[in-house]
């Protein structure tokens, strides 16, 4: 943190400040940053003169703080909506009926009943195997896709057709959830182009459990692989073009230039969204799973996070229950998260924290 | 130096503004200000303004009261969490609430118990004095009454499917002299047509040779009308939408007899015979209605013929009795759990300040006079020709220039809070034409089939805290677990075994099926006791 609030301050600096404070101000920086890494950890005592770590920070404080305002709103946003609404998950410990505060002398407590109604649910196993296969296999089909396109589209040489592939890979990504399903119905369900084409019964696949998935997934990587591709093609733009022409000179073709310049300039990039990826393994969204569950596909389509919205939100529902199952899906994402932030500081030794 | 800083601070502010200010509350305008009540309905912008409508202006005069009415959509309505915390909103029409709803609202104070205001109410008193199976039909579990319900007696819910089919294609295979319509005359070709389900499965079958883009037998799975549920039950059990019913006064599930398994079996072949199609299951009741128009259907099941095909092919269509069972030949007809009686028609919240001004206005509504202009629209509008009084019985006109009768019911009617009881017709209020019809239909064909007698529709139950608590568990998870394993079965690619059908569907839902039979029996019995 002390790092990154250095950085700023310099180049923050640097744009505008005058020529003769430059050199001075930059200075500063430097000793306040090195001040965090020196031997003496900041412990310094007054006895040698030099201002203790705390001292500098607060002097640099003063003079720059105020640079610390444009974080501001990021954390206010932060804090509303992602911290203030977390209280919320109290309800899983409660008997709460629509309407109640969450904190009130009626509020009944029951520990974690809702938890233990959820888990003795005949067909919690059912729920988790079938969130877990489906983001597993869609994190497995969708991670790979887009680092693929993005280095395939890094090597086109014209920059025209680049740029045109480039849209037509994204454009599917704006259309949205509710036209997109929509279409698959179209082609793929009943009365649909493929029903048409067969004519006849059998091609019904929204109402088949095992081409759920198989559509979940490719649909949804059809739609968002040229808008994920974006961030790699970025990562590769920065790429050294000397590294290339090194290469080429050594005799590198362009195949070989991909794996061993092009792979290794965005891996750290890579990482860190494999990393975050893992964190959001457990939940795939369940606006789409509902849109597309039938009572024929069922047994694959109903996840944790569907059971949550047909619980928590209908109108016999129990709020309780959909909290502690929502909950326990986060605690799992929790956990895959630093297991895989873990995994990677020991093996990549890259890590987001 | 200062200069930034105040450019920053600036930028700090209007940032953290936009980040808060969609937590500004929005409260309904000042419109609905100034006036005695008002009222929050849930309807769709085709219907017309409730503040325009003759009917409700009408009431206004005649109890001198000052209702302002403002809307959500159903929508907008289902996505409120908590609606009864709309601030200044004095009652909620077309609610909506389950049992389970009402019953926590009221404990909680939130909606008030109108049964304390009964003195104010001299219609409703009357109606509970004299009904008492609508009476416990509204109590939630603390003996209170907490809605104004919807009562329409006609008896027609019951059975809300009839079985339609193309007469002029069975015409064509007559005049082919094809053997799957030997014994069927031309002249047999009327509305009561009587065919044994095999006979009607080789007219099927000739439908999709001669007709490759019809579908041969059309429904809506699962939906309230014009489901699946006479074609199982012409096997000799009496299917529902709820698959449960009520044999010899104990509540039973259809799912646990042989002949619904045998039912289910007898669809898969069809659906493989392509007779039935893969719609049946997806299909929504607009897309079945839409589908329907052109004359695709060779056979379908719905509530009347004239939503499903357009007006000039409403003649192709006659309809046909109750399938015979070959193996028995006997007539079988399911008995729909949809009530007659439905609650939560109309909360009054808490925050009303004057509740008894409130509910002496509603009790209005349960006049038949009134009653019958909610239910199909004013006499002002033209839905019925002009009495001389209030108390000559009102005679629908059903003459609405180019709208067909639904459109113009759609747009004019309100619905909700009525009480038109088995009485009220022929006295009060005359039957639409066409529903005197479909009643004339049942009486004929339906109502005397092999069924009747042992079994009975489930009627409104009164269930304890703990019992709401167990259905909420158990009922709605068995229901989508029987629907999924049905679906799952028909459009299999081989047909259903009986292990399978007793391991995966009666076994791994046996406690659900329990619990809720059990439920719902303690429910019926005290139901019994209480309209000795």
């Amino acid at each position: 943190m002390e790092n990154c609030c250095g950085e700023a301050v310099i180049s923050a600096n640097i744009g505008t400040a005058q020529p003769s404070d430059n050199e001075k101000l930059i200075e500063q920086a430097y000793e306040a940053l090195a001040g965090g890494g020196s031997e003496n950890g900041g412990k310094v005592s007054a006895n040698n003169g030099k201002p203790s770590k705390w001292e500098k920070w607060k002097d640099n404080f003063k003079r720059r703080g105020w640079i610390l305002l444009f974080i501001l709103p990021a954390l206010v946003y932060v804090l509303i909506f992602c911290y203030a609404p977390m209280y919320g998950i109290l309800i899983a410990f409660q008997n709460y009926h629509q309407g109640d505060s969450i904190i009130s002398g009626d509020t009944v407590w029951v520990g974690w009943d809702n938890f233990n109604l959820f888990f003795s649910d005949p067909n919690f196993w059912n729920y988790f195997s079938n969130t877990f296969l489906l983001c597993l296999l869609g994190f497995l089909v969708g991670f790979p896709l887009p680092i693929i396109v993005a280095l395939l589209l890094n090597s086109v040489r014209a920059k025209k057709v680049k740029k045109g592939l480039q849209i037509l890979y994204y454009a599917p990504h704006f259309i949205s959830l509710v036209v997109m399903v929509g279409m698959l119905k179209m082609i793929f369900g009943s009365d649909g182009l493929l029903d048409k084409i067969a004519g006849g019964n059998g091609l019904e696949l929204f109402l088949k459990p095992e081409a759920f998935r198989p559509l979940f997934i490719f649909s949804g990587n059809w739609q968002d692989f040229g808008w994920s591709a974006i961030i790699y093609l970025a990562a590769l733009s920065g790429v050294d073009p000397a590294l290339h022409e090194a290469a080429k000179v050594d005799g590198a073709s362009r195949f070989r230039r991909i794996f061993s310049v092009d792979l290794p300039a965005i891996a750290p990039t890579i990482v860190m969204l494999m990393i975050l990826s893992i964190g959001n393994l457990m939940s795939c969204g369940y606006e789409k799973v509902i849109l597309m569950q039938t009572d024929g596909n069922r047994v694959t389509s109903e996840i944790i996070s569907t059971f949550v919205y047909n619980f928590g939100l209908g109108a016999d529902g129990k709020p309780g229950l959909g909290t502690a199952a929502g909950l326990f899906n986060s605690v799992i994402n929790v956990a895959l998260l630093i297991i895989a932030n873990f995994t990677s500081k020991k093996l990549a030794n890259q890590s987001m924290w | 130096m200062k200069n930034k800083k105040t450019v920053a601070a600036i930028f700090a502010a209007v940032m953290c503004a936009a980040a808060v200010i969609p937590f500004s509350a929005c409260a309904y305008k000042d419109e609905d200000e100034g006036h005695e009540f008002t009222v929050l309905t849930v309807k769709e912008e085709t219907v017309k303004d409730y503040n325009t409508m003759p009917v409700f202006r009408e009431l206004a005069k005649e109890t001198g009261k000052d209702v302002y009415w403002i809307y959500n959509t159903s929508m907008q309505y289902s996505n409120n969490s908590n609606p009864v915390g709309i601030k200044g909103v004095d009652a909620i029409y077309h609610a909506g609430f389950s049992n389970l709803q009402l019953y926590n609202y009221g404990k909680r104070g939130k909606i008030a118990a109108i049964d304390q205001y009964l003195k104010y109410m001299p219609n409703f008193s009357k109606i509970l004095d004299e009904r008492p199976d609508i009476k416990q039909a509204l109590q939630s579990p603390d003996e209170h009454i907490y809605s104004l319900p919807r009562v329409e007696e006609m008896g027609l819910k019951q059975y809300p499917n009839l079985l339609f089919i193309n007469k002029v294609w069975i015409k064509e295979l007559i005049d082919k002299n094809d053997p799957s319509v030997s014994g069927i005359k031309a002249e047999d070709l009327k509305d009561g047509l009587k065919l044994k389900r095999s006979k009607y499965k080789g007219i099927l079958e000739k439908f999709k040779q001669y007709h490759g883009d019809c579908v041969p037998l059309a429904f809506v799975s699962g939906n309230w009308q014009g489901n699946e549920s006479d074609f199982i039950a012409s096997f000799g059990v009496p299917e529902n939408a709820e698959h449960k019913t009520i044999v010899n006064d104990k509540i039973t599930f259809t799912v646990e007899s042989e002949n619904w398994f045998n039912a289910i079996k007898e669809m898969h072949e069809w659906y493989k015979a392509e007779l039935i199609r893969s719609s049946a299951f997806t299909q929504t009741q607009d897309e079945f209605l839409a589908r329907g128009q052109d004359g695709r259907y060779g056979s379908f099941y719905w509530w009347e013929k004239e939503t499903v095909v357009s007006k000039n092919l409403r003649d192709d269509y006659i309809m046909l009795q109750p399938l015979v069972d070959d193996a028995t030949g006997k007539q079988y007809v399911g008995y729909s759990n949809e009530q007659e009686i439905e609650k939560s028609e109309c909360v009054i919240l808490s925050a009303c300040k004057d509740k008894a001004g409130l509910l002496r206005y509603f009790d209005k509504f349960f006049e038949s006079y009134y009653s019958a202009q909610i239910n199909y629209g004013s006499i002002e509008s033209g839905a019925f020709e002009r009495p001389k009084s209030k108390d000559d019985m009102l005679i629908p006109n059903d003459d609405h220039g180019r709208q067909s009768a639904d459109d113009f019911r759609m747009k004019n009617a309100p619905y909700g809070v009525i009480y038109l009881g088995k009485e009220v017709w022929g006295t009060g209020v005359q039957m639409e034409s066409r529903a005197q019809l479909r009643l004339e239909r049942l009486e004929t064909y339906t109502k005397n089939n092999a069924f009747s007698g042992t079994i009975k529709p489930i009627p409104n139950l009164n269930y304890t805290e703990e019992e709401l608590d167990l259905l909420s568990r158990y009922e709605t998870m068995l229901g989508k677990n029987i629907n999924s394993w049905v679906v799952n079965r028909i459009i299999a690619a081989s047909a259903p075994s009986v292990s399978d059908w007793q391991n995966n569907l009666i076994k791994a839902n046996k406690t659900a099926m329990e619990q809720v039979k059990k439920v719902n029996q303690d429910a019926y019995d005290r139901y019994l006791d209480a309209i000795k």
